[in-house]
């Protein structure tokens, strides 16, 4: 049907070319990382490019044993997960009332909550501080937790919000008639329902959760509540030469958000595009 | 009935109450405690006296805070006009679906989802003087090697450049928006004859007019409170040269001189609301078919 001008032709190539740069620079990092953490310091200093002549775990094993490495994945896994749980928790109880119930002051309630996510988080960096050690919080998990859930809140409100709107109301009224009070609509009807927003919702704290550095930088200090993320920093200045162990480390703090996003990247994209589509 | 009403009521203020705790604990109350301790002189734990706006006179006075305000200037300039449009340029050829396209949506995005230490830990691998790729392929054609973040002149458009290649999350958003527009529009530009290219410009572009305005006044906004990737990458040196008003705030925080921290909080908040009214006043809001972004 189309001619295969030469103009053609090379409009086409360079279309290729200028989304092959976008690739190049959102995978070759990566790619390069994942490579250099099979190879050896030695390897590393004479040829930055380069497959490794002999690859091994050896990074891997060194990385695992001197950084703490397991201690620091568990307190990430605990942070991140209790974080999750916490933000669904709560914000698919206030959605519910939000989205399902009439009452006076709902829709300034509502705006006031997603209206939090113009709110340049970094700059409460001194009352988070404040906040957290005035209750005793400091150097605790459970302080990241609380502030990965908070922090979550506007963008938790409004996908499950905006999907529990779409719920049809018959529904409910045919649980209501079967003697279902106010809990277990929430409960048996709604909740279940919006599984697929609570999912994607989830996912957006559980990938904030996991990387953030910030926040466990300012409300952490001692190794023992010490984040992956804080750990990967520390690597360098702990052990000044050993940037293949460095690698090894990076790409183990890599897997969990490349695992989630292998698996959940279609609710990902949905949840980003949620605000950008009508409907 | 009247009785369930007033039932419902109750569970109602129960089902949001937690939000409403955690809400005020962490967005409402820090708000407010950065609005007042931007106004005292506060020295680590000691005691505090009123200083009006003696932390904003001190702050704008010091040169490298200015330099942290530039910086983030440039960083929401760079993000909101050079990502923006590129992340459009691409959700314009993605939409046209062409081979592997939802692959490549897939993993223009993949740097989003990796924690900002480990992106910023391989690209500073990746400037690295000795054994960076960076130089390494550059003297593959000729070029001479850099210390890029170590030179004041080179560090802050060597951060910048990877961040705004990173288009991922307003291409999505793009490409979402032109694949919602009607088709029947393309079809009666095809019938007039009018190819791909001239169906862009009077088509998809006017139609996404506003969720251009929303991308590119999230972008700037973005760059307006821009800190980790610096602070990690560069820790806002060499010389001051990549500082920005966060690495500032932090610095403050750090040596306990907390009133000025807020203050700079403050001037972080009020300047990336200037700068989304700004927009929103130039741009205009008038909206064919975006609504808000989460």
């Amino acid at each position: 049907m189309k001619q295969a001008t030469p103009v053609r032709a090379l409009l086409s190539i360079a279309t290729w070319l200028f989304l092959g740069l976008f690739l190049a620079v959102a995978l070759l990092p990566l790619l390069w990382l994942l490579v250099n953490s099979f190879r050896t310091n030695l390897e590393l200093q004479v040829a930055p490019f380069g497959f490794p002549a002999q690859p091994s775990l050896e990074n891997y094993r060194n990385a695992i044993s001197m950084a703490n490495l397991p201690l620091l994945f568990m307190n990430s896994v605990i942070t991140a997960v209790g974080a999750v749980v916490v933000n669904i928790a709560v914000c698919s109880m206030a959605a519910f009332a939000l989205a399902r119930e009439t009452f006076r002051g709902r829709t300034l309630f509502h705006t006031l909550l997603t209206a939090g996510i113009l709110v340049p988080i970094i700059s409460f960096m001194v009352p988070y501080f404040t906040l957290i050690s005035a209750t005793g919080l400091y150097d605790k998990l459970v302080a990241l937790t609380l502030v990965y859930s908070a922090v979550n809140i506007p963008v938790s409100i409004f996908l499950i919000v905006s999907f529990m709107g779409t719920i049809p109301k018959e529904l409910e009224e045919a649980a209501i008639i079967d003697g279902c009070g106010f809990i277990q609509r929430f409960t048996r009807v709604v909740f279940p329902l919006s599984r697929s927003s609570l999912v994607t919702a989830g996912t957006f704290c559980f990938i904030y959760a996991w990387n953030d550095f910030v926040m466990a930088m300012i409300l952490t200090s001692s190794v023992s509540s010490r984040t992956i993320q804080l750990g990967i920093r520390f690597f360098t200045s702990q052990f000044i030469t050993d940037y293949a162990g460095m690698f090894a480390a990076i790409v183990l703090s890599i897997i969990p958000s490349v695992l989630v996003y292998i698996f959940l990247h279609d609710k990902i994209i949905s949840g980003l595009t949620a605000g950008a589509v009508k409907g | 009935m009247k009785q369930r009403k007033r039932d419902n009521r109750l569970y109602i203020l129960m089902f949001l109450a937690p939000v409403t705790i955690l809400f005020c604990a962490f967005f409402l109350y820090p708000l407010v405690f950065t609005a007042w301790t931007s106004l005292l002189k506060w020295k680590g734990m000691g005691s505090t006296s009123f200083f009006g706006l003696g932390n904003y006179t001190k702050l704008l006075g010091d040169p490298t805070f200015r330099l942290a305000i530039k910086n983030n200037v440039v960083w929401a300039l760079g993000l909101g006009f050079i990502q923006v449009p590129l992340a459009a340029l691409v959700a314009l050829i993605l939409a046209r679906n062409p081979f592997g396209w939802r692959f490549l949506r897939t993993i223009y995005y993949l740097p989003n989802v990796i924690s900002g230490v480990a992106l910023a830990m391989v690209w500073v691998a990746m400037y690295n003087p000795q054994y960076g790729a960076i130089n390494a392929f550059l003297k593959m054609f000729g070029f001479e090697a850099r210390n890029w973040l170590g030179d004041p002149t080179t560090a802050l458009p060597a951060i910048l450049a990877q961040a705004v290649l990173y288009i991922g999350y307003f291409m999505i958003i793009l490409l979402a928006s032109i694949m919602n527009i009607s088709k029947e529009l393309y079809e009666a530009a095809e019938l007039e004859g009018a190819g791909p290219i001239l169906q862009d410009l009077y088509i998809t572009i006017p139609m996404l007019r506003g969720i251009l305005v929303t991308s590119i006044t999230l972008a700037m906004a973005y760059g307006m409170r821009h800190f980790e990737t610096s602070f990690l990458m560069t820790g806002g040196g060499p010389a001051y040269s990549t500082t920005t008003m966060g690495i500032a705030l932090y610095l403050k925080m750090d040596a306990l001189r907390f009133g000025e921290a807020s203050a700079a909080g403050m001037l972080l908040i009020v300047m990336g609301t200037i700068v989304i009214m700004l927009l929103r006043r130039f741009l205009g809001r008038e909206d064919p078919q975006s609504e808000r972004i989460s």
